[in-house]
């Protein structure tokens, strides 16, 4: 897991296993597996249930194979890995290429469904967009680095951090972490940003959906935190790190408010249930952004390694319900994505009691009620977010407005539970078949809800016994 | 086994609704049996409860006491404990859950295996929130009750219930997502979300200014109210009392309402005395407020089970304005009448439920000269209205009597305005409405000539059905009769409360020694 660049000095990474590195790729390749676990068996094109099988069997097996899907996931899921443990700007850049290609294909993968490409489509452009705005953020903060004495920029981001406020060129550093903000942004689906994401969402297969809406968000958070965690920190003493601090944060501060704000308010009117879910997900990266916005605010190692635990926590969490939704998502839906509509849920609760049983125990975690994986991911965000300070708590009203917009999220969480088990049905409907594959999906997200939610001691013990690359720092 | 009482509490009705439902998946089920499964899990529930009777219960500590550690990176411990405060209000729940499965009986016509599972879990949140000592764990099991509830509601409800169970969820849950808040920014200062530990590094010394108390104070109090409800959040409560299913109106009006006055009295008045001595004032006159009003709103009902649901709102009011006088006899008083209410306005609902039964109308206009077809109905229906009104020898009357002397010898600082027995004579007269709307609708429902020929043969009650309503009316006659062991056990724990609240140090009738002093 150690990147070594001949250019470094310092290990980024440090011997020890760092469970906040690791995480996010543990959490992809479960994403990867889970996916592969719903879609092996649910398609009908060829002969793609062999092919699914050999993947499971032997991953490496599956690249050489000519069915792509595979391969594109596995692809996606190395570029996840390079971008959450990243020690320098172009590798956390060449995974964020290598995983938003892969998905970019995998996302326009139904090629005789028009909403497929579109959504394809739709990514690419916007997706190779911003990825231009980070390629011009690096090269800034690249051009800001340079020393005094003339000496070359850098992209390793330690160096970067040992660099703020020295150099000849300080705007442009500001100019890059701007850049950086904006093609990070895109990625992880914040507001302004956010804007591809309900279409893209709908229109791709719904396993590759889910698997974009866990995995590389939680990768993009990742190479967020890293970036902006280790190359721009508030150092005693240097005004020009404290002032670029102070920029990025209530940059960030501002964009926390927004996506969350937007995503649960456009939410609200969806009537399609994926479009739902991927405004729900735009709600979910604003409140892990109040958990990124504590980091780096935090005043010591200490909160601030809380403080990224718990957002590597939120993430986890986040990704076991939102792929066990979309799970359920995908068995209604039928194949083809035929019935998408919140009419396609009405009534079907005591037809099929266990999936709707399960539909509603991620819909009550996405929502964050008490027991579930979703409720304990905010309990540490907000901590993290009112970690004391000798002026009061701080950030108070941030969490304020994330406790207000999860009150406002109830009603489009609940009207699926709603309509599944207070609603009659009009129309005939058959329960569908759950395939064994599908079925091990569904248990392990919603016994990883229960236990996130219910012991999740451990797992967050694991997270701050790791003395961190972040805290080493200081 | 002292230790782990509570926490069989806890899991016994949860292990009832895992039973049930794991009895509906098994192939031998039968419809009829679901019940009786979880009134078998309910009763025992309630014998067992009946043991926190024993020992020292008049101690003002904390017995029964367990405390695990669940989540130590966080410092959340699994505390729980009971006094003579919460005492009293899981044994109201063990008693109500029983009485309100009986209820249902024949009454549920959809998915019965669902309706008693939700019912037990339900039971089980309940009695957690009454007995946690952690705020973790209490706000968990706070919102835990809300899923269960939304589901009666929601699914056997009455034409209106998807409104209402939705209505009911959020109102709620924006309630106590703001004190989820404010107990996490309690943990950032404490670092500890147990209770006892908090109160003593309280009593060394605040840590917070009186702003960020207030804060904290407020983001409680707005949880509480809701659920109480004090006027005017109360507007979630007509809607969803009258749509539940009687046993979820039972269960909503007997209990539910009693953890916001809960919460108020262990919560608000405990961690932040210095708040509720400063707004004392401003609660007072939203309780005098919600009692006329709801009295007033519930005389021109003409839905029986909406008016017990703004009678509710009513009761609820004196209890608040109990709470708020910080005279012993006021804040017993409100304990009291907790109980009271829980019993009284649930004997109501399981009438009104009772007769729609029979009728499947709940309109006043629809009845008429019950008395005649239904002698036993119209006793028990009298005895109960009587109780709630607040008659003497009844329970209601040691409640009402015991919160109106509190106000009145009160020392509640109202900044010149307003005079306490000035605001005892005002709540004094919600007893008049209360006898006017409740009297109105007997005479109009009971009494009289028999006017629709569909009343003329209703069958009066059946065995099942006395047999429910007679725990309750024993109650209602003695708690009325003789308060005292309900007294006895509440008075040293409800006697630390108010010490903390006033800081004063003696006996039952202690008062505060200067306006001043609540002037802060």
């Amino acid at each position: 897991m150690n990147p070594s660049l001949a250019l470094q000095a310092l290990p980024l990474v440090s011997p020890d296993v760092d469970m906040r590195l690791l995480l996010p790729e543990l959490i992809v390749s479960i994403a990867g597996v889970l996916v592969m676990l719903a879609d092996a068996f649910t398609r009908k094109i060829g002969r793609r249930w062999l092919t699914g099988g050999l993947a499971l069997a032997g991953l490496g097996a599956a690249a050489a194979a000519c069915f792509a899907l595979w391969a594109l996931l596995l692809f996606a899921t190395v570029g996840m890995m390079l971008m959450a443990s990243g020690g320098d700007l172009v590798i956390i850049f060449l995974g964020l290429e290598l995983l938003s290609i892969a998905t970019y294909v995998m996302a326009g993968f139904r090629r005789t469904d028009l909403r497929s490409n579109e959504s394809s489509m739709k990514y690419f452009i916007l997706g190779s967009f911003s990825s231009a705005f980070l390629l011009y953020g690096i090269a800034l903060v690249y051009g800001g680095t340079v020393t005094d004495a003339g000496g070359a920029g850098t992209t390793n981001l330690r160096e970067i951090a040992l660099r703020v406020g020295e150099g000849p060129y300080p705007v442009l550093l500001y100019a890059g972490a701007a850049m950086l903000i904006v093609g990070f942004g895109f990625k992880i689906a914040t507001a302004p940003f956010h804007v591809w994401t309900p279409d893209v969402y709908e229109g791709a297969p719904t396993p590759v959906t889910a698997f974009m809406a866990a995995g590389p968000k939680a990768a993009g958070f990742a190479g967020f935190m890293s970036v902006f965690l280790v190359a721009f920190p508030s150092v005693a003493g240097n005004a020009g790190a404290v002032q670029l601090h102070e920029a990025w944060l209530n940059t960030l501060v501002v964009i926390a408010i927004l996506t969350m704000t937007v995503g649960n308010l456009a939410a609200l009117v969806q009537s399609n249930v994926k479009r739902m879910l991927a405004y729900s997900s735009i709600a979910h990266a604003g409140y892990a952004l109040v958990g990124f916005v504590a980091a780096g605010a935090a005043g010591d190692a200490g909160k601030q390694q809380e403080a990224t635990g718990a957002v590597v926590f939120y993430l986890l969490a986040y990704a076991v319900m939102n792929l066990g939704a979309f799970a359920v998502v995908t068995l209604i839906a039928r194949g083809g994505d035929r019935r998408t509509e919140i009419e396609d849920y009405h009534g079907i609760g005591f037809s099929a009691p266990a999936l709707s049983a399960a539909l509603t125990l991620f819909m009550l975690s996405l929502l964050g009620v008490p027991l579930t994986a979703g409720f304990m991911g905010k309990v540490l965000v907000f901590r993290a977010a009112l970690g004391q300070t000798e002026q009061g708590p701080q950030y108070a009203w941030l969490v304020v407005a994330a406790v207000v917009n999860t009150a406002v999220s109830a009603y489009y969480y609940l009207r699926l539970v709603i309509v599944m088990f207070f609603r009659e049905r009009m129309s005939a409907w058959a329960a569908p078949r759950v395939t064994a594959s599908l079925a091990l999906a569904l248990a392990l997200t919603a016994a990883g809800v229960l236990y996130l939610g219910i012991f999740p001691g451990r797992l967050i013990d694991a997270l701050r016994v790791a003395e961190t690359s972040v805290g080493r720092l200081k | 086994m002292g230790r782990y009482l509570l926490t069989i509490l806890i899991l016994l009705p949860a292990a009832g609704a895992l039973a049930v439902a794991g009895h509906a998946l098994a192939p031998y089920k039968r419809e009829t049996h679901y019940r009786l499964v979880a009134l078998a899990f309910s009763a025992a529930t309630f014998l067992l409860s009946l043991l926190l009777l024993g020992g020292d219960s008049a101690a003002p500590g904390f017995r029964f006491e367990q405390d695990v550690n669940w989540i130590g990176a966080i410092g959340a411990h699994y505390h729980v404990g009971v006094d003579g405060i919460s005492l009293w209000l899981v044994l109201l729940t063990t008693l109500l859950v029983p009485i309100a499965i009986l209820s249902s009986w024949n009454a549920v016509e959809k998915k019965p295996a669902a309706f008693y599972a939700f019912l037990l879990a339900l039971e089980a949140a309940m009695i957690g929130v009454f007995v946690s000592l952690d705020l973790l764990v209490f706000y968990l099991f706070f919102e835990a009750s809300l899923v269960p509830m939304f589901f009666l509601i929601g699914v056997w409800g009455g034409e209106r219930r998807v409104y209402a169970s939705v209505k009911f969820f959020i109102y709620t849950a924006v309630g106590s997502l703001l004190m989820l808040a404010a107990i996490i920014a309690l943990w950032s200062y404490f670092d500890t979300f147990d209770y006892p530990t908090i109160l003593r590094a309280l009593a060394e010394g605040v840590p917070y200014s009186p702003r960020v108390e207030f804060l904290l104070f407020f983001a409680f109090a707005v949880a509480f109210c809701i659920k109480v409800p004090v006027w005017p959040l109360h507007t979630w409560l007509p809607d969803a009392h009258t749509e539940a299913p009687t046993a979820g109106s039972v269960i909503l009006a007997g209990v539910l309402l009693k953890m916001g006055t809960y919460g108020l009295l262990r919560f608000n008045f405990a961690l932040f005395p210095e708040s509720a001595r400063r707004f004392a004032a401003f609660f007072i006159v939203l309780a005098v407020v919600g009692i006329i009003y709801g009295a007033l709103v519930a005389m021109v009902q003409p839905d029986v089970k909406r008016l017990v649901a703004y009678s509710s709102v009513s009761h609820m009011g004196f209890i608040m304005l109990g709470l708020f006088s910080f005279t012993e006899e006021g804040m017993q008083g409100a304990l009291y009448q907790m109980l009271n209410h829980g019993v009284s306005t649930g004997a109501l609902f399981l009438i009104v439920g009772m007769i729609y039964e029979r009728r499947h109308t709940r309109q006043i206009a629809d009845f008429g000269g019950l008395a005649k077809p239904m002698p036993w109905f119209a006793t028990f229906f009298v005895i109960a209205s009587l109780s709630s009104v607040g008659l003497p020898l009844l329970n209601g009357f040691v409640g009402e009597f015991l919160i109106m002397l509190g106000m009145w010898t009160s020392r509640v600082d109202f900044a010149g305005w307003m005079n306490p027995r000035v605001v005892t004579m005002i709540a004094g007269t919600g007893v008049i409405w209360a006898a006017v709307y409740m009297l109105w609708m007997l005479q109009r429902v009971l009494f009289g000539r028999v006017r629709h020929p569909a009343n003329a043969r209703l069958r009066d009650l059946s065995a099942r059905e006395v047999g429910l309503l007679l725990p309750l009316l024993a109650l209602m006659l003695y708690m009325g009769v003789y308060p005292r062991p309900f007294l006895g056990r509440s008075e040293g724990a409800v006697r630390v409360v108010r010490e903390r609240v006033t800081n004063s140090i003696g006996g039952g009738t202690a008062r505060l020694e200067s306006k001043s002093e609540l002037k802060q």
